[in-house]
């Protein structure tokens, strides 16, 4: 018999999976729960190495371009690093961003979730990842960015807000006369 | 219900689930800070507030307070209450902060509590560019703390909603 020892990539949330109900600092210091930034709408749960890598330069370019859709559309955002929340708080507001950013700088929820990227050992970031949740936590879809590629289009985003949602809102079919 | 009825009045109500005196930074005395939890207006001046604002056990607090003239009134799609929602989240979070109306669709006004340091952002308020301003000291009492925006969210949940509530109504 062989016993299976949980590895970091067991540990990762996948599609259909209940999302951990993590607890963290958000960019003014305040402590806020997952489920209560999800407040009962569909979400998209971004975690990114960090405000130096360029490749989550320009992916935040494209959320911030999204976020307009976003805001209007009974829809949630949020970024997670390991980045202290001072540091986080200048990146949004230099990228212009007005979702939450929660900051993990002692890895304890990055270890919880598997989500250390074990190849950069100067940063020991998040490995890029985005999770489009429902309002339960359930992950609907969940993106391994660590190659570029990886990650989802701001159109694959939307796509799953619409899945989401035609399948929460029970209005989602407009009533008729 | 997600809300409770604001009212800035010139005499206390022993009916009111919360109320504290309220002057202005000069120390001039602008009456009263007034909130309700019921169905039924109190008063007409009194306009709908998220109710997570009211907080018996408040402490102290500096406040902007913005309303509009008497007789004025603006569409919540409105651009300017749209772009004042917008850098309200952009900005650093203060300990409360409500807008406040009194039908459906139309902004009257917004309420934003501060502490320490808060304080001194007060007079950037955002909604101060849309209809004008008063500062004011309140005391003990009155108003509470809420958990800031999550943003991006600048619709409200439900139009009878105040802006930021933060969810519809579970049916």
């Amino acid at each position: 018999m062989t016993l299976h020892t949980p590895t970091a990539a067991d540990r990762r949330p996948t599609a259909g999976r209940p999302f951990p109900d993590i607890e963290l600092r958000d960019h003014a210091g305040s402590r806020r729960r997952l489920s209560a930034l999800v407040a009962g709408d569909p979400a998209i749960l971004h975690f990114y190495r960090g405000w130096w890598c360029p490749k989550e330069q320009a992916f935040f370019r494209r959320l911030v371009a999204l976020q307009e859709d976003i805001e209007v559309a009974y829809s949630r955002l949020i970024s997670v690093s390991v980045d202290a929340h001072e540091t986080a708080a200048a990146l949004r507001a230099g990228l212009g961003a007005r979702w939450t950013f929660l900051s993990d700088p002692d890895r304890v929820v990055q270890e919880e979730l598997g989500l250390r990227e074990t190849t950069d050992t100067l940063h020991d970031p998040y490995l890029p990842a985005v999770f489009t949740l429902f309002p339960d936590l359930t992950v609907h879809r969940a993106y391994d960015g660590y190659w570029y590629w990886g990650r989802p289009t701001n159109e694959e985003l939307r796509q799953d807000m619409r899945d989401i949602s035609r399948a929460i809102r029970p209005d989602w079919t407009a009533p008729s006369p | 219900m997600t809300w409770c009825w604001f009212a800035l009045a010139p005499e206390p109500d022993p009916a009111a689930t919360a109320c504290a005196r309220a002057f202005a930074a000069d120390g001039t005395p602008a009456g009263w800070i007034l909130l309700w939890r019921r169905r039924a207006r109190p008063s007409h001046a009194a306009r709908r507030a998220d109710d997570r604002i009211a907080d018996p056990a408040g402490a102290a607090a500096w406040v902007s307070l913005v309303r509009p003239p008497a007789g004025v009134r603006l569409p919540f799609d409105d651009l300017a209450v749209q772009q004042a929602r917008r850098d309200v989240l952009a900005g650093e979070p203060m300990d409360a902060v409500t807008t406040l109306l009194s039908d459906a669709s139309h902004f009257e006004g917004a309420l934003t509590v501060a502490r320490g340091a808060q304080v001194q952002r007060l007079a950037d308020d955002p909604f101060a560019r849309v209809f004008p301003q008063q500062i004011l000291r309140v005391e003990a009492g009155a108003l509470g703390t809420m958990p800031a925006p999550c943003g991006p969210t600048i619709e409200r949940y439900g139009s009878a909603n105040p802006w930021p509530w933060d969810r519809f109504t579970a049916p």
